[in-house]
């Protein structure tokens, strides 16, 4: 872009901060007044302004990566079937489908309302939640061993949920009545209405200040200055090109190993990610859309070279993508989606990998490269109603240049928080009976990789659905510049006898009768350095801490007396 | 004749406020503060203002106190290790946390490691599920070896935080006296006692800091109370809260965590005194210093309550006053992001080396920079004070900005303080738009040193239409704790469906609410009229995982009993809430009860709240000097400067106006009108 910017730094930073007020309060809002525990305990939700071409122009501060796609997805998805002159005051869209309405998978329902200013279209508020079901074959519309979107859940386009204000309420009905639990997401479909109402109304206050013309100038500037700060980021990468490669595990229907191929180069301010020779898409679950991609690759990016540049479309148009349609990084119809979080993670590993060299002090070993999900659902015993719990957990964080890597957390371009034991017990019939590290699971290091978790959890008095989604369950997380791999995952059920299982990476329809337990074990993550280059004192904590056996300390570390 | 004295710890002074019930005659005094040990101040001071004011210390009754040592020891880590006793198979939950990290994009940002190490984490056998029915019983032999396991990590402090403790205490209690009984030298906080409401890690992060902060605030509170006991031996003493209101020194040696915003608290309750007092319950107070802004809102004379707050990173869920702070200081730097945009903060040249002007060898543009070279601070610095500012290094420092914008200095300058201002603006936005209240219905109370610099900048911003600035907004912290009431929260943890055939159960965890807070009210000898009890109810609709607090009754003195008020009430109390907080409800929807609060409350002596200024007869006071000020970017005006403690109340100023005072400088724009009112407060109505 050669445009310069047109509103002095003072003005521009004084309007961008009364934006973010706007994002950040809309997203607040939606979390404070959603039902589903998924958006109030998780965050699992993101708000944005977007400009009339559809640009992002300001995202909440917690906004989700992956969210990011889908928004702009929608965007372009919705002025594409909807000149702007079709567009009217009270409008407000709601899309969901990955193929046809801009998103990444079902469950993540977009929300986008336009805000009039004098008599014109100056921007759209957007937000998004992830619905703890959207309909589909399985309780929770996330599980896999599905072939076709169909299976997965109720598509929506881009359709005007309200028209000038007014509901239309045979929409709703059809939404609802395709969805599980219709009266708890309901007041999710609220808690979005009402925060893009916010947000419209909160918007038009600033356009009441500035004015159209300055507001307009301001998101031009926004992007404009964007662009250029990630431009120059980008030129501290030492010219070159840089190759790397991994698999993903599986796709829960016979595929295994499924390759994804990056070449970066990079010369001056440009930077161009060709990811030609990625497997074709799969049957099962884990395919990306290309705006997913565009997001994983952001992100990484981001992270590498200046984690503090604000998100916006200035961030995404520097970005030069390829990849082939039909590929696992650019599915088309009718290819199911919906655990594509997995594959977004393991795109953020791959990139990571390959500007290592280049980048080694901003550079992670592999993390846990999943979004481990469990989904349990039945009918409670004690009220004879239906009941859904979904959860996806955090696992170990790569080793660092400087420090180990973060135990039990979520990674990369998920952040979610998991749900309190006590709210799990008191919500649905279920016993946690054990929460923490796997031990020996952070590859060892000079700076060690994260802890795996393990969560063990039992039915009590009824039989319930268990569904789940793994990644690195087969290929460990890797190590850098010499740090060893952390272990990978997997699921377990256990009957009340004891004898356990070993269930697939991707597990559908498990039944698990009164007292029987499921056991996830989430990966780890791969060291940073070499082991014999930890410092001995670290190498005490590992063992005074318990989180590795004698016999590990010993391989990896010597001594071991 | 008794003296009530409160005395507020700071970072360079210890304040006193003291008040004496018989004449009214009030009184203040400041002594440098001793950081090694807070204590030592207070008593010389406390000796000092006896010997000043010639107040016999026998006739002190109470020294109502704020402290830092709890929110210093938090920061600086300088608590005791901890061991915990947690539930067999969850050894890593305090650790874990919430599984996310504090910053999305950022590879290296971490949490802090939780303060009970893990090799120091005992896990015990035993389970207690979500009805508080016993799901593993807690063997005495299991007991007996965790005992054995403290007794062997040699720690000064325990926690011992089990699931489910909140609804069936049990275990922990039984716990609890097999270490009181084993190592009687070691503090023990139990989940349970501390906090009992569900979410375990918010639980036990509370009960882990309470534990950690233990050995040191009793320390403290031990030797004040000694000696205390010596010098003033009539007088109690009160610790603030971090929700504002005194609890004993006794209490605060249970409940250290409870002191971790004590401190500011206090300036919120004399805040809201103040504002009472002017006529102006609700006000937002903005408290600018010298790295950070603290707001803060306040209704009805009283400041809002947060429950989910972190002090040094660390989630404690506590009612405390919702304090939102932003680091937008007088010493915040100006600085050009890689964008080109230009930043105001969070870095902050602190008070070493200080801003440029302070001529200490600061070179960094900072917001007092900006405000010397606009003439709205004076290059003679504080008024009375012996500090001039030095006006070429504050214009040498922004310079560079200017150059870079190609602007004046002066017009840079001004664009430092409006970016200052916004940043200020959001902030304040958080803490009353995000919770559902508009800030146009509320007056702004700038206080600090560099609140009444910008106050007005900012009301202009909000739509805020009135500035109130207290006489002394130095001492208002000390000013609070003298109004203090004596205050104690109680909470019964009970998800519990709103409908009428639970109206019996929901009635009888009131009354248990009530029984724990008459006996609290007798213990602390607190007299039937002079009681009082809040009650309110935290409910959400069913499927919500997030609570909203409802008032539903509030009893005053001894008139009638609490009481519960109907389902249709509540459920309408509740709706109204939705409806304030997220613009919707579903009068449909069933609703449900996850906590009842009970505070109480029990008021002691106050000065009255019109303590008379002289009211002046021409209302036109005579400036001192003029200077220019800039108001706007490019055009200075001739602007009078006043003497502040030269008005007289009925005094009014037109703006343009610089009103200074020992402690601070307060700016009246063009257009703008202060007015003394009959508490010595300055009263700005701004021009709309």
């Amino acid at each position: 872009m050669s445009t310069s910017p047109t509103l002095d730094s003072i003005t521009l930073e004084i309007l961008f901060n009364a934006l973010r007020s706007v994002t950040d309060e809309t997203y607040i809002a939606l979390m404070r007044s959603a039902y589903s525990t998924n958006i109030k305990e998780r965050r699992d939700h993101s708000t944005a302004i977007c400009d009339v071409r559809g640009g992002l122009i300001v995202q909440a501060e917690n906004s989700l990566p992956i969210h990011l796609a889908s928004m702009i997805g929608l965007m372009k998805c919705l002025l594409l079937k909807y000149p702007l002159n079709e567009i009217e005051d009270g409008d407000l869209f709601i899309a969901n489908d990955p193929h046809v309405a801009g998103g990444t998978h079902l469950p993540d329902v977009n929300m986008a309302m336009p805000v009039f200013s004098e008599g014109e279209i100056i921007a759209f508020v957007c937000n998004i939640a992830h619905h703890a079901d959207i309909g589909g074959m399985a309780p929770g519309s996330m599980a896999g061993g599905m072939s076709e979107i169909y299976q997965e859940g109720l598509r929506i386009p881009v359709l005007k949920l309200f028209r000038k204000g007014e509901l239309q309420q045979d929409l709703l009905d059809l939404i609802l009545l395709n969805v599980r639990l219709p009266e708890e997401r309901r007041g999710d479909y609220y808690a979005q209405i009402a925060s893009c109402r916010l947000g419209a109304r909160r918007l038009a206050e600033i356009t009441g200040t500035y004015g159209n013309d300055v507001v307009r100038v301001a998101f031009k500037d926004i992007v404009v200055r964007t662009e250029r700060r990630m431009r120059a980021a980008i030129a501290t990468i030492p010219d070159g090109e840089y190759i790397f490669e991994d698999v993903m595990d599986d796709d829960g229907l016979g595929a295994i190993d499924i390759p994804i191929k990056l070449r970066i180069e990079k010369a001056g301010d440009q930077i161009h990610f060709d990811f030609t020779g990625t497997s074709p898409q799969v049957l099962g679950n884990i395919n990306l859309t290309d705006n997913a991609t565009q997001a994983s690759v952001c992100y990484s990016l981001k992270a590498l070279v200046d984690p503090d540049i604000p998100n916006n479309q200035g961030v995404l148009d520097v970005c030069k993508i390829t990849t082939e349609k039909g590929t696992l990084l650019d599915c088309v119809a009718p290819a199911t989606v919906a655990a594509r979080a997995n594959t977004c993670q393991r795109v953020a590993d791959i990139i990571i990998g390959a500007l290592a060299d280049a980048l080694p002090d901003a550079a992670v070993g592999a993390s846990n490269g999943a979004n481990v999900t469990a989904v349990f659902s039945g009918i409670d015993p004690n009220t004879g109603v239906g009941y859904l719990y979904l959860e996806t957990l955090g696992g170990g964080f790569g080793g660092r240049n400087d420090r180990d890597g973060t135990d039990g957390v979520q990674v990369h371009i998920t952040n979610t928080s998991n749900l309190p034991v006590e709210a799990i017990e008191m919500e649905y019939p279920l016993l946690v009976e054990s929460y923490g590290f796997v031990e020996d699971s952070g590859g060892a290091g000079e700076f060690r990789g994260g802890m795996g978790l393990r969560r063990v959890i039992s039915t009590v008095g009824h039989t319930c659905d268990f569904n789940g989604a793994g990644e690195r369950f087969r290929n460990q997380p890797w190590g850098i510049f010499g740090g060893a791999p952390g272990a990978s995952g997997h699921f377990q059920h256990v009957a009340v006898e004891g004898a356990a299982v070993q269930l697939e990476i991707k597990p559908a329809g498990i039944r698990v009768g009164p007292g029987e337990k499921i056991v996830v074990e989430t990966p780890g993550a791969g060291g940073y350095g070499k082991p014999s280059k930890r410092d001995p004192q670290h190498v005490e904590e590992d063992r005074r801490s318990e989180k590795f056996s004698a016999a590990y300390l010993a391989e990896y570390y010597g001594g071991g007396d | 004749m008794a003296w009530y004295v409160g005395c507020d710890v700071g970072g360079t002074f210890t304040d006193f406020f003291a008040f004496d019930d018989a004449s009214g005659r009030c009184c203040v005094h400041k002594t440098p503060s001793t950081p090694d040990n807070p204590g030592a101040a207070i008593l010389q001071g406390l000796r000092d203002l006896c010997e000043a004011q010639a107040i016999a210390p026998g006739s002190i009754a109470r020294l109502a106190h704020g402290t830092t040592v709890a929110t210093n020891a938090l920061i600086q880590r300088r608590g005791t290790p901890v061991a915990l006793i947690t539930t067999e198979g969850f050894r890593d939950l305090l650790e874990i946390g919430r599984q996310i990290r504090p910053k999305l994009y950022d590879l290296k940002a971490d949490y802090p490691q939780p303060l009970a190490p893990r090799h120091q984490r005992f896990e015990i056998s035993e389970r207690i599920g979500a009805k508080g029915q016993v799901i593993k019983p807690l063997d005495d032999a299991a007991i007996d070896a965790v005992v054995a396991q403290i007794v062997e990590a040699d720690v000064k402090a325990v926690a011992v935080c089990l699931l489910f403790a909140f609804v069936n205490p049990e275990h922990e209690n039984r716990i609890g006296v097999a270490l009181r009984k084993a190592v009687p030298g070691v503090d023990v906080s139990l989940s349970s006692d501390v906090q009992p409401e569900f979410r375990e890690y918010e639980r036990f992060s509370t009960t882990v800091l309470n534990a950690y902060l233990q050995p040191l605030v009793s320390r403290y509170m031990t030797f004040l109370q000694d000696e205390l006991s010596t010098l003033a031996p009539d007088a109690k003493l009160g610790i603030n809260q971090s929700s504002g209101g005194l609890m004993s020194a006794d209490r605060a040696c249970v409940y250290p965590i409870r002191t971790a915003l004590s401190g500011p608290a206090a300036g919120v309750v004399g805040a809201g005194h103040i504002g009472r007092a002017a006529g102006r319950p609700d006000v937002v107070t903005l408290d600018m210093g010298g790295t950070s802004a603290d707001v803060c809102l306040i209704r009805n004379g009283e400041a809002s309550v947060n429950f989910d707050q972190s002090i040094a990173e660390f989630p404690i869920r506590l009612p405390m006053v919702d304090v939102h702070t932003v680091g937008a200081g007088g010493g915040s730097i100006a600085w050009f992001d890689r964008d080109g945009l230009l930043k105001v903060g969070p870095a902050s040249a602190g008070a070493d080396p200080g801003p440029a002007c302070y001529g200490m060898g600061g070179t960094e543009p900072t917001v007092s920079d900006a405000n010397l070279v606009l003439g709205r601070l004076s290059e003679d610095g504080l008024l009375g004070g012996s500090m001039g500012l030095d006006k070429v290094a504050a214009t040498n420092a922004l310079r560079p900005l200017a150059d870079q914008l190609g602007y004046t200095v002066e017009r840079t300058a001004h664009g430092v303080l409006g970016i200052v201002v916004a940043n200020m603006v959001r902030a304040i936005r958080v803490i009353s738009i995000e919770r559902g209240h508009d800030p146009r219905r509320f007056a702004l109370m700038p206080l600090g040193g560099a609140g009444p610099l910008h106050a007005v900048d900012v009301a202009r911003a909000l739509g805020v239409g009135q500035v109130i600035v207290p006489a002394a907004p130095g001492i208002l912290c000390a000013q609070g704790l003298v109004v203090s009431d004596l205050k104690e929260n109680f909470v019964a943890s009970a998800r519990t469906l709103v409908a009428d055939d639970a109206v019996a159960e929901m009635a009888g965890r009131v009354e248990g609410l009530a029984k724990d807070a008459a006996a609290w009210f007798a213990d602390e000898g607190v007299e039937p009229d002079a009681r009082r009890l809040d009650l309110v109810i935290d409910m959400r609709y069913v499927g919500q995982n997030f609570e909203l607090g409802v008032a539903v009754d509030q009893v005053e003195g001894a008139e009638r009993a609490l009481h519960l008020p109907d389902v249709a009430r509540m459920k309408k109390l509740f709706f109204e809430a939705h409806e304030q907080s997220y613009g919707f409800h579903n009068p449909d929807d069933p609703v449900e009860v996850v906590n009842f609060r009970l505070t109480a409350r029990g008021r002691l002596r106050k000065p009255d709240e019109a303590p008379a200024g002289e009211v002046s007869e021409g209302g036109d006071p005579t400036p001192v000097g003029r200077r220019l000020v800039y108001f706007d970017a490019d055009n200075a005006d001739d602007t009078p400067l006043y003497d502040r403690a030269a008005l007289r109340a009925g005094d009014a100023i037109a703006g343009p106006a610089i009103i200074g005072q020992l402690d601070t400088t307060t700016v009246v724009h063009p257009g703008d009108l202060a007015t003394v009112d009959i508490q010595l407060n300055l009263i700005i109505e701004i021009a709309p």
